[in-house]
């Protein structure tokens, strides 16, 4: 009976966590693994829409297009952190507070 | 309770609880580890709402791709963060959203759930321009990787 309830609670809590671990972050590893766990979060709020019929198609391409974007965008950030690493051989989130290129 | 609800309940509790293990870990290893097991419950609540589809692609490409690089990438820089710099106050206002957040779904959110898993004939007709698309930007994507990553090893000769 609760289904749902159970779900978004536990999309909620993740998201808080992730959240809470993105603030707390002192590298870029940990940023990253709080961004994965922040699309997980939302794969989770994806599942009451396959109760709809009618919608069981759209939220299957909703999670989809959900999981090839964020697979991109994360794909891309582990290259950025592979290469800040390179450059200034740190992972550290101060290296990279001010953003941009080097003064 | 029925048997779903119970399933449902138990995961739920062990995905919070490995979520919280990323939270509270020190080492980012051990952080990553925890957060392939957070998708891994993630994608069996779709398996157990008969969703077969939607876990095999969280399972083979979020978990067993983008996953498993992240682990890698934490087992390589495995630094352990000198302090948690978050201020406890945040502590306080946190719950009290939490707990309205808890109680607005579990009022209004009771209704019977049960999954339709997606018609793929269907869906492969449907969305043939949405998933040629998308490999047209996954490809993109690569090739401004590679591009980027050469580009920076010219630069660092």
């Amino acid at each position: 009976m609760f289904e749902v309830a159970v779900i978004l609670i536990t999309a909620i809590v993740v998201l808080l966590v992730a959240y809470l671990t993105a603030i707390s972050s002192r590298d870029l590893i940990r940023l990253l693994i709080s961004l994965e766990m922040m699309f997980g979060a939302v794969f989770l709020v994806l599942i009451p829409v396959f109760s709809i019929p009618k919608m069981a198609n759209t939220a299957f391409g909703v999670l989809v297009i959900t999981i090839f974007t964020s697979s991109s965008e994360l794909l891309v950030l582990i290259a950025s952190v592979v290469l800040i690493n390179r450059i200034r051989r740190d992972v550290s989130t101060d290296v990279v507070s001010s953003g941009g290129d080097m003064p | 309770m029925d048997t779903t609800s119970l399933i449902l309940l138990t995961l739920g509790s062990v995905t919070v609880l490995s979520s919280l293990g990323v939270l509270l870990s020190k080492d980012n290893f051990y952080s990553a580890l925890y957060m392939a097991l957070t998708m891994i419950f993630i994608a069996t609540t779709f398996a157990v709402f008969d969703v077969q589809p939607a876990f095999i692609l969280i399972a083979f490409i979020f978990i067993g791709a983008i996953g498993i690089v992240t682990v890698a990438l934490a087992a390589v820089f495995r630094e352990v963060p000198r302090s948690i710099p978050v201020d406890k106050l945040w502590i306080a206002p946190t719950i009290v959203t939490v707990g309205a957040l808890a109680y607005a779904i579990y009022r209004y959110a009771t209704f019977n759930m049960s999954a339709t898993p997606p018609d793929m004939s269907t869906f492969q007709s449907e969305y043939a321009l949405a998933v040629a698309f998308l490999i047209c930007l996954m490809v993109l994507l690569m090739i401004s990787i590679v591009k980027l990553v050469r580009r920076e090893e010219l630069c660092l000769r």
